[in-house]
């Protein structure tokens, strides 16, 4: 057996698609963006993914407003609670929770057959300051998924995923 | 029926428990749990008659709240709802005696087949 030279796999937007339509309760669109550049201007919400001896493999990077979007719907909160949030520049502890939860799940999409197993180990939420090794791996240039994506009944955001 | 949802996730219980209703399986008595510990606690007070349980959950993960339920003679149907849906996955909670896996995101269908199929309630 071949130990450290599998490749971790990097979710297409079709299974990207797939698992937000599916947690959020509704057909999510998708398109393919610019790199989400994060800057204490643009906070982004930052899900840490680790294999089993706890290295960092990925990232999956949320801007505000799709960080707010996805963790209102996921629990069919009305769309007035993400205003606060929207203004204030980081989320509250219910959409923080919420959102944890959404990128929980979302480490489904890199274990596929033959990739390392990754699991969510931190969530870094819109607002509070990004470590500086985090915001490093946010800024990875290669193998990334950069999408607009917009949440129906809520609205647009910008998602990364980031292999590291 | 008494169903016992342990999941460390307090949004993904109420999911949970929409999605059993919105597969024509509402009406239950639901009791929660926040990880394993709790829910071997609550099986042995409670007396559920099926349990849907995440498999990472802290204090006591899902696989060994069913192998401790398990050890203990308690033979109480258990299900997995999990992201973790790989065949090793699978493998290991058939072999630890789950019922049935059911990985996030899941649909309503999911649900209504994987108790359906293993003839927990009626369809």
């Amino acid at each position: 057996m071949t130990v450290g030279a599998v490749e971790t796999h990097l979710p297409g937007p079709k299974e990207v698609r797939d698992l937000l339509s599916g947690l959020l309760g509704r057909e999510v669109e998708l398109r393919t963006a610019p790199p989400l550049v994060v800057s204490r201007k643009r906070p982004a919400s930052v899900g840490v993914y680790v294999d089993a001896r706890l290295v960092v493999r990925a990232v999956i990077v949320c801007d505000l407003p799709l960080s707010a979007y996805a963790a209102a719907a996921i629990a069919l909160l009305p769309l007035p609670t993400t205003e606060a949030s929207l203004e204030a520049g980081g989320l509250d502890e219910t959409l923080a929770e919420n959102l944890h939860e959404v990128l929980n799940v979302a480490a489904s999409m890199f274990n596929v057959p033959d990739a390392p197993h990754l699991k969510l180990h931190a969530l870094h939420p819109a607002g509070l300051p990004l470590p500086g090794d985090v915001h490093g791996r946010t800024l990875t240039l290669g193998r990334r998924e950069d999408l607009a994506v917009d949440v129906p009944g809520y609205g647009s955001g910008r998602l990364s995923v980031v292999l590291t | 029926m008494k169903i016992l949802v342990a999941d460390d996730s307090r949004v993904m219980r109420q999911i949970v428990i929409r999605t059993l209703r919105q597969a024509g399986h509402g009406g239950h008595d639901i009791v929660e749990a926040e990880n394993g510990r709790q829910a071997v606690e609550l099986v042995q007070t409670e007396a559920p008659d099926l349990v849907l349980s995440d498999w990472n959950m802290p204090e006591m993960n899902g696989i060994d709240a069913l192998l401790t339920l398990r050890g203990a003679g308690n033979a109480v149907p258990f299900g997995f709802v999990t992201s973790e849906g790989s065949d090793e996955m699978r493998a290991r909670a058939e072999q630890a005696g789950a019922a049935f896996l059911i990985a996030k995101p899941f649909t309503p269908e999911a649900f209504d087949e994987a108790l359906t199929g293993v003839g927990l309630v009626a369809s």
